[in-house]
Formats: structure tokens, C-alpha cells, sequence
């Protein structure tokens, strides 16, 4: 089954690659308009061994994963607290209600007068994209577990703290877990668009910078290697780590099939 | 089977959505691309004494206001555009990579200059491995000319591409003033002007000192379909331009009540922009030689053909140094 889906997911590729090959080969577009895959290829490549792409890549990932991290500990915060107490929860839904609406790039010019143009404004916009959607996720998913899981633990005998270990952590896990994918998306939204405005912000910037740097010398097979590279990560991330957990948890548990 | 008939059905219409495309063109339209900035004052004259209208008959005029250059040079690469106006580097860069197209003409000269509020940076051996600089992208003139001047002073000539913050010059301004990160700021006027006037900052590097030399700031460059196409046009509008830099080198008085509008400055301001040393509006087209030359050897192009008529429309208007 497994084996056979992977199969599917490269047949769908390839497909998708040839039909690009062809249509380059017609030569109906220009190929200032429409690389050739091949070229693009040989540009990530290139990018990838001999330029600052790999470099790019991580610094990209590394504020990524750091701003998620931090987002989810916020988010967990906030819900509990929110799940716990009223007054919380209502001045919670508040901030998420004026927050969420708000695309952090709107936020881009009060962000360069308070953080500057560097790492910390980067990150700044990216938690901002990612923290809201994060507690609406979990204050649902806490809300929706049916009050008579608590009052079965509270029957045994568990606190508090076990109650929410054993309880209340596994029985919002799905809903955990979608909240980190829409976060992962736009992380990576708030991460490139960031950087396109922002420039380097280190010393050789990240994929955004290189998306970026790629369209102001005009080479096209370079802004598509830029843009598979993102694609490639997206899959893998979602094959391999989001797959992975939810077959180790909630899909071994029955909670989605 | 189902699936080598969706198979079949996703080819379709894959194919047939993407003949659709192609974008048709109205006859008889020109559409003409500039950007902000005093630099671009005579497209803007052109436009308010409808000076284009007058040398043609019966056509559509579409004028459009870009945010940057990679925007203007997108805009002609899918046809939208047929006239830009953009500094010469990035008409290299694009004439390298296959842009069919070349320069109708000068439009201006400029002073262009690095200036930071740092005391204690008097050249640019001052600037420091932590120290910002604000330029409009890679690739800009802003960028060449202080790799260009990395080159000469330094032998190297990307020694402060890692220190470089792409921002729109009123950000760069701003974000210069504000006195933080930004230590620095390659800009163009009239924003160089308010940095001059503002107490503290001052001029690490001008525009000249750099290139060694006079140099057309913006030039004005044409598509090889429109060119080709609608001659009469073309010639209309090459001579509306002309006249266009004669008015207001002409009647500096006359135009600044005319900008003043467009710029949002006092008529004073603008009086003394336009006519401030080294704002020379003109048709001529200066350093085109300097600018391929550095670019080759830093191999930010690989030129072939370098004849001008490759690059320009009309070689009269060249001026070698």
C-alpha cells in the first residue's frame, strides 16, 4: 500500500515534468518566459554545490523550525490558559480575532522601525502568521473533547497535570497536529515573502533572498529552482514527518483512518 | 483504463488552457513604463502637456508607474510594455540574457551618491564588516557603481555584497535617518538632496568618483516587437521625448510648477531639484562603454556583441569619453 502510493506520487511527477519538457520543446513560449526543466535541473544543482543555496537553505529551515517551536509553546500556553480560566479565554479570543485577520507583511513597515530588517523581524512575522491559526486549532481541539473523558480520569483518581498528560494531550492530538501543518505552510508563506522584502539578513540571506536575487538578474531557471527546492521540502516534510507522526499516533489509536 | 483516460483529459486541457495564453495586443497602443523619482521628470511633462498626443493621431497612450526595475523589465517581457525607462545595468543584464531590445536614448544624468550618518566613516575603507547598506536590489546602477568602486579601491569588487539591504529608496531614506542599523544608503535624487540638507549626514562616495566619469542615470529603451511593428510611433514618440528634455531644461520654471503636483514638493523644491549641479536632463547616452566593460570582467554579464547597434536604436546619440 505504501509502496504503492510513492509509486503513484512519482508517476504524477514525472507525468507533470514531461508535459513541461514538451510544451518548452514546442516552442511556443519563449524560453525567456519558459525554461527548459533541464536547465532549470542543472541551475538547482549548481545552486546546490557550488553556490550558496545549501547555506540559504538551512538558514531558511533553521528560523522556520525555531519560529514553530516558539509558536506552539505561545499557542499551548495560550489555550491552556484559555481552557482554564474565562477571563482568559475571552481576552484570547479577542487578540486572535484582531491578530488573525492580519497578514504579518501588512505589518512590514511598523516591524522594520521596531526590530530593524534582521533576524528577529523576520521572526517576529513569521510567529505572528503562524501563532493564530495555532491556538484556534488547539482551543478547538480542547473544547472538543467530550467532558466525560475528564470525568472518567477524575473517577481514577488523576490531578490536574495527569489529566491533562494522559487525557487531555492525546484526545486534542489531531487537532494539534493540522494546527502545525497550516503552520508549517505559512511559515514557509511568511518566511519567503519576508525575505524577498527584507533582503539578506544575514550574511548570504535565505531562499527567499535567493528567489529574490534570482529575478533581479533576470535568470528565470533560477527562480523555478528556487521554487522546486520549497515544493521538494513541502513534500518531503509532509511525507516523512507529518505522515510518520500520525501513523505512530493518532492513526495507530483510530482517531483518523 | 480510467486512468489512462484522465490521463488523456489532463493533457488536454493542460494544452488547450495554455494556447489560450499569449496576450493579444489593442493596434495603435503604446504603453510607456517609468519609475519614481526626479530622474524621470521629462516622461512626466510628456505625459501633463500631453506633448505625445500632439505628434500622433488617434492612439491609445497608456502610461504606467512601476515600483522597480525587475518589475518594468517583467512588464516588456510579456509584452505589456513597449517603452521603459531603467539605468543601464539592468538593460545589460537583461540585453544578456536575451531581452530583445535596445536604448531609444539618454533621458538623464544624475548625482548619485553613498551617504551615511557615521562620523568616523569618511571613505569607504571605513565601513566596517557590521555595517548596512541600503540600495534599491542587486544588480541596480547603486550596486555596480560601488562595486565598482570596491573594485578599483579594493580589488574586490563583491566585498560589500554581504552587507547589502534591498529597500525602495524612501525606506532606505527613512530607515537612514532613524540613525540604527542602516548605516548607509545609495540613493538617487531627490531623496540624495534631503539627505544632504538633513544635519549629520554626509557623502561617503558620489555617483562620478565611482565610474570615473560622466554616465547616463536613466535611459530610455524600446522592445525590438514595438520598434519593428509601429515605426510611426516610435519616431512620434522619440521626438516628444526630445522636446520633452528641451521643455524643461528650457523653462526649469514652468516645469516645476507642472511637477509640483506629481511630487507633492513646493514649487521652490523642485525648482532647485531640477536645476541642482549635475541634474542634467539629456538625450545623450554616457558610460554605456564603462558600465559593460566592469560588468564583464566582474562577470555580472557575458557579452558577445558589443557593436552598438546591437544595444542601441539610435548610435548617433552615443558619446564616447
Amino acid at each position: 500500500m505504501k509502496n504503492n502510493k510513492l509509486l503513484q506520487r512519482i508517476f504524477w511527477i514525472i507525468l507533470l515534468a514531461l508535459i513541461w519538457q514538451i510544451v518548452f520543446w514546442s516552442g511556443r513560449f519563449s524560453p525567456l518566459v519558459f525554461p527548459s526543466l533541464l536547465e532549470i535541473s542543472a541551475t538547482l544543482i549548481d545552486s546546490l554545490f557550488n553556490g550558496d543555496l545549501t547555506q540559504q537553505l538551512l538558514f531558511s529551515l533553521s528560523i522556520i523550525f525555531q519560529s514553530l517551536f516558539i509558536s506552539l509553546l505561545l499557542a499551548l500556553f495560550f489555550s491552556l490558559a484559555a481552557h482554564y480560566s474565562e477571563v482568559v479565554a475571552s481576552l484570547i479570543d479577542t487578540l486572535v480575532a484582531v491578530a488573525h485577520p492580519l497578514p504579518g507583511i501588512a505589518l512590514m513597515p511598523l516591524v522594520l522601525i521596531w526590530f530593524g530588517a534582521g533576524r528577529q523581524a523576520i521572526l517576529f512575522i513569521i510567529i505572528h502568521s503562524v501563532l493564530w491559526p495555532m491556538v484556534l486549532n488547539l482551543r478547538t481541539g480542547f473544547s472538543s473533547i467530550p467532558e466525560i473523558y475528564n470525568l472518567v480520569g477524575e473517577n481514577y483518581g488523576l490531578n490536574r497535570l495527569q489529566i491533562l498528560i494522559q487525557i487531555m494531550a492525546p484526545a486534542s492530538l489531531p487537532y494539534l497536529l493540522a494546527g502545525l501543518k497550516i503552520g508549517w505552510a505559512r511559515a514557509w508563506r511568511a518566511l519567503i515573502s519576508a525575505e524577498m522584502l527584507f533582503g539578506a539578513v544575514n550574511s548570504s540571506g535565505g531562499l527567499g533572498w535567493y528567489i529574490f536575487q534570482k529575478r533581479v538578474f533576470f535568470d528565470l531557471p533560477g527562480v523555478f529552482s528556487g521554487i522546486i527546492l520549497i515544493i521538494i521540502i513541502g513534500i518531503l516534510v509532509e511525507d516523512f514527518i507529518f505522515n510518520k507522526i500520525e501513523k505512530k499516533t493518532i492513526k495507530k489509536w483510530g482517531m483518523k483512518s | 483504463m480510467k486512468k489512462l483516460i484522465s490521463l488523456l483529459l489532463i493533457t488536454i486541457i493542460s494544452i488547450s488552457i495554455l494556447s489560450g495564453c499569449g496576450g493579444k495586443k489593442e493596434e495603435n497602443t503604446i504603453t510607456i513604463a517609468d519609475q519614481y523619482g526626479l530622474a524621470y521628470a521629462p516622461i512626466q511633462i510628456m505625459k501633463d502637456t500631453n506633448i505625445l498626443e500632439k505628434h500622433t493621431d488617434n492612439i491609445n497612450i497608456k502610461w504606467k508607474k512601476l515600483a522597480n526595475t525587475a518589475a518594468i523589465r517583467e512588464a516588456m517581457l510579456a509584452g505589456v510594455v513597449d517603452i521603459g525607462f531603467m539605468a543601464i545595468p539592468p538593460f545589460l543584464i537583461g540585453k544578456d540574457k536575451g531581452m530583445k531590445w535596445k536604448i531609444i536614448s539618454g533621458l538623464s544624468m544624475s548625482p548619485l551618491g553613498l551617504m551615511t550618518y557615521k562620523e568616523n566613516i569618511k571613505t569607504l575603507a571605513d565601513i566596517g564588516k557590521n555595517d548596512r547598506i541600503a540600495l534599491p536590489q542587486p544588480g541596480s546602477i547603486q550596486h555596480i557603481l560601488l562595486a565598482m568602486a570596491a573594485e578599483r579601491e579594493f580589488g574586490d569588487a563583491s566585498r560589500f555584497d554581504d552587507q547589502l539591504v534591498t529597500m525602495a529608496h524612501p525606506d532606505g531614506m527613512n530607515s537612514l535617518l532613524s540613525k540604527k542599523e542602516i548605516t548607509a544608503h545609495f540613493t538617487s535624487p531627490p531623496y540624495i538632496f534631503k539627505e544632504s540638507k538633513e544635519k549629520g549626514i554626509h557623502q561617503i562616495l558620489s555617483g562620478k568618483e565611482a565610474l570615473d566619469g560622466e554616465f547616463s542615470f536613466i535611459v530610455g529603451v524600446c522592445t525590438e516587437d514595438f520598434y519593428n511593428n509601429h515605426p510611426e510611433i516610435y519616431r512620434a514618440f522619440v521626438k516628444s521625448l526630445y522636446q520633452s528634455i528641451e521643455f524643461i531644461n528650457n523653462n526649469s520654471d514652468e516645469a516645476a510648477s507642472l511637477l509640483t503636483e506629481n511630487y507633492d514638493l513646493p514649487k521652490e523644491e523642485i525648482k532647485e531639484y531640477i536645476t541642482w549641479p549635475g541634474m542634467n536632463y539629456s538625450k545623450k547616452i554616457l558610460g554605456l562603454d564603462e558600465f559593460i566593460n566592469f560588468m564583464q570582467e566582474a562577470k555580472y554579464i557575458d557579452f558577445k556583441n558589443k557593436e552598438l547597434s546591437q544595444l542601441l536604436w539610435e548610435v548617433d546619440l552615443y558619446e564616447k569619453q
